[in-house]
């Protein structure tokens, strides 16, 4: 209870207040981080989910069994079963080899079916999210099927033996199948027209689907039970093979979270270790005086502790609900913005952020109060006494280890973690050297400078110490906000670099060789810029030097091409490219084999690969590896040949193209005069990746602007730090008749300079932890930033000096009477 | 005669960059209870090192002290702690009160620390008695430097000390109000039956105290015939 009563009147004499802001705002940033990044994750998960239309998915040639079935039931999850097979659907004359997908009631368990009435459509208020499934005697359909088929809405098509309705267009649906397996136009059918339609005869080919859905765990304990059951016929998807492409973005995307939290909560550490400093300065004699009246250390030790603690859990209760509010307030902009609802947050990242409150304090200001209770009682009775504070060395431990624990627990990222500390630690020595040899050189300066001037120069030559300290911390604040700052922009630059707006959005496949001039020529016409043409074939690697290929990788039919010419994006890293490249005493084509793919097949240069196409044999000699950027969205392809070498095989063409949103319906003109060409939209993949990406980048903002916020209570509380000695001061020049302005001048300058200083300071240490960070976590290429090398000085120079002047004003401007009287 | 503090051969010294420095040298008196004894000397004649020897703020290098009949030398800092709580009171110099603490408050923290649960109510009967009724809720700040030290005796003297130290307690004051601390001071203590040690180089003040020691040089002069009863 004492300890209460001690706390409110600490509160109330304003001693504990900075130390309150800067923990709560120590809790925001994490809570607000964690639950974030929590959603985020959730949300994206959901996502790729809903790209699957389940958590799971086991595909086979035959329905799933019924004892599976029963045994889903009764652990509860949801399950659903989709049919997929190629069929020819006819109307009037016309006839498509359409993809079907018949589905059952539930369909999709995750995700949606967007439709429309309007064939084509794009603009979001002629989309529509399905109530459901197809009506039996219906089906939805893909719009490029219409005028494939030369219908419209509402007229009904022949699938098998049935006569079905085509009522709606998919705009989007969930679909586990990779864009390029899909060759002809979607058909959504009901699965109760399977009977009637007979569309699946014996002997088809078709591949049944089982979808699966509920709590992750329960979900994966049934996978478990389910695994060795399942026959070599069986498959289960989950999004990892979902979802590749997205992987880069997101974890540089969540890393900068991760790094924007480290940083945020390195700030509001340093605020909260100089307002834990000011405030042992303060409770010195109030501790010295206690023990003169009896109390043991013991007790004051207890007595402060339990302050701390309650303090750290009410900061840490109002850093929550601040958190909570801000990252709630980030998924109402996107829920607004996109159109996605976010996923709760789990119980974890609130628990981390109540920790951090504590474990804040432990790290951060428990080390420089430390030595409080040992203050001896004499003290009372010797002003002058200069009381030893705890050494230096464990403060920085702990506050590293504690740094650490917070990164490593709730970022799961130590590279990063410890990659932050290391250049602070250079920082650190860098800047004190750097603050002494400035500070003597303007002592040298002032010798000769104005009035106000040297008067700001001897004030910071007096609180030599304190001015160093200044500087440094000013500079760790800038370089942190600095190189977050930087690393902000050049990741999100850099993402959409990898999407660049004019990228091409659509992929065209199937061009007949006798197609491709033509197809050329309109193309040109409509003023839309023509790719490069790759001819493709499908093949499936056999052999490796004649022994069979590894059997886990690259199972399935891979296409194949040819080029003269090496993409943008493809990079070889081993061999020779064509044109340098020779052929070997077997006078076999070359071929360049993607780097990843090699790797884990085991193919060295110069092994003989074997492949199967369309039942014929071909072999070629690897001339090269090359890297390729999958997140580029242009056609890439595991094996490119020499040119010519597939030339026996058939080859049908393939490009891809930058379709403007209000050309969209060009794909009609086109797929009504080459009926055989197939279409696969990436634009809504893009639309996708750009739309995590903002929602990343808007977390990151104001992640950003918290941190800012920490780093201003860092200036604050540095400069505030001095304040008492400077009353003092300023009340006694005054008193001795120095006038108002004299003194605001001196202020000003005094600040500017240590502002500058730090400025000068921040920006050579951000570079250098731009550096670290450029080469070991994010792995972007190096640059300088010119302009903040010009920028940051004076900004934060004149920063510094505001924040000085406002800070000091009072002691300044108030009758030196009263601050001689409060300063005692 | 019982005696509320003794103190034999006492001695202090203490190393400096310059070398050993002995500011005290062979201190033996002894304080009966309720009697009060002034020490004078000149500044740096080592009053305030003494008075932080006899009242267990500090350890001595030699000699001994016996605290309302409890060997110092024999415990350690808790110890120590527990006999100031229990008999000692003090009264400095520089009153010595917390800036964020209103004079209620300030009076009432010791009285909190043993877990008075009238602490308010003696707190501000205290602070009536050396006259500041009217000004509980006043910060130190905004008290002048007297009504700072009565607040202080106010403290002093609300846990009902055995003895009670005094460093100087008008050395910041002018000498009218010094007058009035000393009068109150004088008169608390004969009400309540204190002890009293107080240093000062005020000969007036000195000669209201029943005995008078003065140290020159860390060794003390005997000033009174009765100084060693
Ligand atoms: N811990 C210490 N280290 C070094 N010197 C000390 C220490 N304690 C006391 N002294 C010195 O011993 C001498 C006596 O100090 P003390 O404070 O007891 O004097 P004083 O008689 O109270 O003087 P004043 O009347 O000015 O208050 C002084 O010269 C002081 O500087
Ligand atoms: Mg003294």
């Amino acid at each position: 209870m004492l300890a209460w009563r001690l706390l409110w009147r600490n509160w109330r004499s304003g001693e504990i207040k900075l130390l309150s802001v800067a923990l709560a705002l120590a809790v925001t940033v994490v809570s607000a981080i964690a639950l974030f990044t929590d959603r985020l994750e959730g949300t994206l998960l959901e996502q790729s989910n809903s790209l699957l239309g389940a958590d799971r998915l086991v595909t086979s040639n035959q329905p799933h069994r019924r004892e599976w079935a029963d045994e889903a039931r009764r652990r509860d999850l949801a399950q659903t079963r989709v049919v997929h097979f190629a069929s020819m659907v006819f109307a009037g004359d016309e006839m498509h080899l359409a993809s079907v997908k018949a589905v059952a009631e539930g369909y999709p368990l995750r995700g949606y079916i967007d439709t429309s009435q309007t064939p084509f459509a794009l603009e979001p208020e002629l989309i529509e999210r399905a109530q459901g499934i197809p009506a039996a005697g219906e089906v939805w359909v893909d719009s490029r099927l219409l005028p494939l088929l030369h219908i419209e809405l509402g007229d009904t098509l022949q699938v098998g033996e049935g006569r079905l309705r085509a009522t709606r267009v998919i705009t989007s649906e969930p679909d586990g199948s990779g864009p390029f397996s899909v060759m002809g136009a979607r058909i959504l059918m009901n699965w109760a027209d399977l009977e009637r339609t007979r569309v699946i005869q014996p002997g088809s080919r078709v591949e049944y689907q089982w979808l699966l859905a509920g709590e992750e765990a329960q979900v994966s304990e049934f996978m478990q039970w389910l695994e060795p059951k399942l026959s070599e016929h069986e498959e289960v998807m989950d999004i990892e093979n979902a979802q590749r492409r997205l992987q880069g973005t997101l974890l540089s995307g969540r890393r900068f979270l991760v790094l924007a939290a480290v940083m945020g909560v390195l700030l509001a550490g340093v605020a909260i270790a100089l307002a834990a400093r000011q405030f042992a300065d303060r409770h010195i004699n109030q501790v010295a005086l206690l023990k003169s009246l009896g109390t043991s250390a013991g007790r004051i030790r207890g007595l402060y502790l339990a302050q701390l603690l309650i303090l750290a859990a009410l900061a840490s209760l109002l850093g929550l609900a601040l958190g909570a509010l801000l990252q709630e307030v980030i998924a109402r902009v996107v829920l607004k913005l996109y159109q996605i609802e976010m996923a709760p947050s789990g119980l974890i990242p609130i628990a981390l952020s109540l920790l951090s409150g504590p474990l804040a304090l432990v790290g951060f200001a428990l080390p420089s109060l430390w030595f409080l209770p040992g203050v001896p009682p004499i003290k009372v009775l010797r002003q002058e006494m200069v009381i030893p504070r705890g050494a230096f060395v464990w403060q920085v431990i702990l506050a590293c280890a504690v740094l650490i624990l917070l990164v490593g627990v709730f970022g799961r990222d130590l590279v990063l973690g410890l990659t932050v500390l290391a250049a602070l630690a250079v920082v650190g020595s860098l800047a004190s050297a750097l603050a002494l040899g400035l500070l003597a050189t303007s002592r040298r300066a002032g010798a000769q400078a104005g009035s106000r001037w040297r008067l700001a120069l001897a004030s910071i030559q007096r609180r030599r110490g304190a001015s160093v300290l200044q500087v440094v911390v000013f500079a760790t604040a800038i370089m942190l906000l600095l190189s977050l700052t930087i690393v902000r922009t050049s990741l999100i630059e850099e993402w959409q670099v990898k999407v660049p707006d004019n990228a091409p959005n659509h992929f065209l496949l199937n061009i007949a060789p006798s197609q491709v001039e033509d197809f050329r020529a309109l193309l040109t016409a409509d003023s839309l810029k023509v790719e490069q043409l790759y001819p493709m074939v499908r093949g499936r690697l056999t052999h490796i030097n004649d022994e069979p290929k590894p059997e886990d990788t690259l199972n399935r039919e891979a296409s194949l091409t040819w080029t003269a010419e090496l993409a943008e994006d493809n990079q070889v890293v081993a061999g020779k490219w064509w044109g340098e490249w020779q052929r070997g005493e077997a006078d076999l084509p070359g071929v360049s084999v993607e780097q990843e793919v090699a790797e884990r097949l085991g193919i060295a240069l110069g092994d003989r690969l074997s492949f199967s196409i369309g039942g014929l044999a071909a072999e070629a000699e690897v001339a090269s590896f090359r890297t390729l950027e999958w997140e580029s969205l242009q056609p890439n392809f595991y094996f490119i040949f020499e040119p010519g070498a597939l030339d026996d095989y058939a080859p049908m063409y393939m490009t891809s193209v930058y379709l403007p949103a209000e050309k969209k319906r060009f794909i009609n003109t086109l797929l009504t005069r080459y009926p055989t060409v197939v279409v696969i939209e990436l634009d809504r993949i893009i639309n996708q990746i750009r739309t995590i990406i903002s929602q990343v980048s808007d977390g990151v903002g104001l992640v950003l602007a918290m941190v800012l916020l920490g780093g201003c209570l860092v200036l604050i509380a540095a400069v505030t730090g001095s304040i008492d000695a400077r009353k003092q001061e300023a009340g006694l020049l005054r008193a001795l008749g120095a006038p108002r302005r004299l003194m605001v001048g001196g202020i000003w300058i005094e600040f500017a300079l240590l502002g500058g200083c730090a400025g000068v300071i921040a920006v050579m240490a951000s570079e250098a932890l731009l550096l670290g960070l450029q080469v070991f976590v994010f792995e972007v290429p190096v640059q300088p930033h010119y302009l903040y090398w010009l920028l940051t000085p004076a900004v934060s120079a004149v920063f510094v000096g505001v924040l000085g002047a406002i800070s000091c004003r009072h002691a300044v401007t108030t009758p030196p009477a009263i601050v001689l009287r409060e300063a005692q | 005669m019982a005696y509320m503090l003794q103190a034999a051969q006492l001695g202090k010294t203490v190393t400096t960059a310059a070398g050993d420095l002995t500011i005290l040298k062979d201190i033996n008196l002894s304080v009966a209870k309720g009697e009060s004894l002034a020490i004078t000397g000149a500044s740096g004649s080592g009053k305030s090192t003494l008075l932080g020897l006899l009242a267990g703020l500090d350890v001595p290098t030699t000699g001994r002290v016996e605290l309302a009949g409890i060997n110092l030398g024999e415990l350690d800092e808790e110890g120590r702690a527990r006999v100031r709580a229990e008999h000692v009171g003090f009264v400095f110099q520089s009153f010595q009160l917390l800036p964020g603490l209103t004079a209620l408050e300030n009076v009432m923290l010791p009285l909190e620390l043993v877990g008075d649960a009238k602490a308010r109510q003696r707190a501000s009967e205290y602070l009536e008695r050396v006259g500041l009724a009217a000004r509980l809720g006043h910060y130190p700040p905004q008290l002048s430097g007297g009504e700072q030290q009565r607040v202080a005796i106010a403290r002093a003297f609300a846990c009902e000390p055995d003895i009670l130290f005094a460093d100087e307690p008008t050395g910041n004051l002018d000498s009218s109000t010094g007058h009035t601390i000393n009068d109150l001071l004088f008169g608390l203590n004969e009400e309540a039956g204190t002890t009293l040690v107080l240093i000062t180089h005020e000969e007036r003040l000195a000669n209201r105290c029943a005995r008078q020691l003065q140290l020159a040089g860390g060794e003390l002069m005997i000033a009174s015939a009765e100084a060693i009863a």
